[in-house]
């Protein structure tokens, strides 16, 4: 940003500079005027996000989101069964709730998105 | 299981109060305190027969649902092959063995939809409308459902 400024004050410069990098104000004190730094920057937060890599958010078996609890446990969500409501990634990368997969397994054992044979490839919350 | 399944299917009114379908006439729960059974009005398709009217379908959902299939019966009497004309029976493998949780209602019913397009003249349960397919006169097929869907098809709400 700094080699962008067209008018070269050396005020803009140093102000930008202050809340850059402090030690190249302190230098260039002496022969200048102090100049108090526009913002400076008292604290900052660092925000991350994160999301599990597959192709659906949403699970198909179930319908709640998968970030969510299944549908069982988000109806008794103080359950130890609730506490353990894992996601579960097939070999296809297509993931489900654990509880809801293993419910459609006992039927037929088939990815329920796109009807190959399961076989689960990890687990995971 | 049973609160599951009710859940499911509020999830699944849901979706369909926000984004109805325009194949679909309505698809909701025939009354309010049986969640279980359903009516669905299906428009017929365009460029075939069955267009201009409508169709009524009825659906029974098992407590076991999505992991068992609905079962998706015509009440309107309609003349195509994979659909018996008496009890209104559907011969499609989704809703038998290639039943997979991941279908809705709401697809379930497009479903319909397309095979009411596309007729599957090597497993019929209605063999006369079958047979004209399988000997080629799709003059006599088109003429033998329209007739019949002339008859009994609903009137179109209006626009």
């Amino acid at each position: 940003m700094a080699d962008m400024e067209v008018d070269g004050s050396p005020k803009t410069t140093q102000a930008e500079l202050a809340t850059k990098e402090p030690t190249a104000v302190a230098s260039n004190k002496s022969d200048s005027k102090i100049v108090r730094p526009r913002i400076e920057i008292k604290k900052w937060n660092a925000v991350a996000m994160w999301a599990w890599d597959m192709e659906t958010d949403i699970c198909a078996i179930c319908r709640n989101n998968n970030m969510d609890l299944c549908i069982e446990c988000q109806a008794d969500q103080d359950s130890t069964k609730a506490e353990e409501c894992n996601l579960a990634w097939g070999i296809c990368n297509h993931a489900y709730h654990f509880h809801c997969i293993a419910r459609w397994l006992k039927n037929r054992h088939t990815c329920p998105l796109d009807n190959r044979e399961w076989d689960y490839q990890k687990f995971g919350r | 299981m049973a609160s599951t399944v009710t859940r499911r299917l509020l999830r699944e009114l849901q979706d369909i109060q926000r984004e109805p379908s325009e194949e679909l006439v309505s698809l909701a729960p025939t009354s309010d305190d049986d969640i279980l059974r359903w009516r669905a009005v299906l428009r017929g398709p365009q460029d075939t027969p069955y267009s201009g009217v409508c169709f009524e379908i009825h659906i029974e959902i098992p407590e076991q649902y999505p992991i068992k299939p609905p079962t998706l019966t015509f009440v309107t009497p309609v003349c195509h092959p994979n659909v018996h004309f008496e009890t209104g029976e559907i011969c499609l493998d989704i809703l038998k063995t290639q039943w997979s949780p991941a279908w809705t209602l709401t697809s379930t019913c497009l479903a319909i939809h397309v095979l009411l397009a596309n007729p599957e003249p090597s497993s019929p349960l209605n063999c006369d409308a079958a047979n004209l397919l399988r000997c080629g006169d799709t003059l006599g097929y088109n003429s033998l459902v329209s007739l019949y869907a002339g008859i009994y098809g609903r009137r179109l709400p209006d626009p």
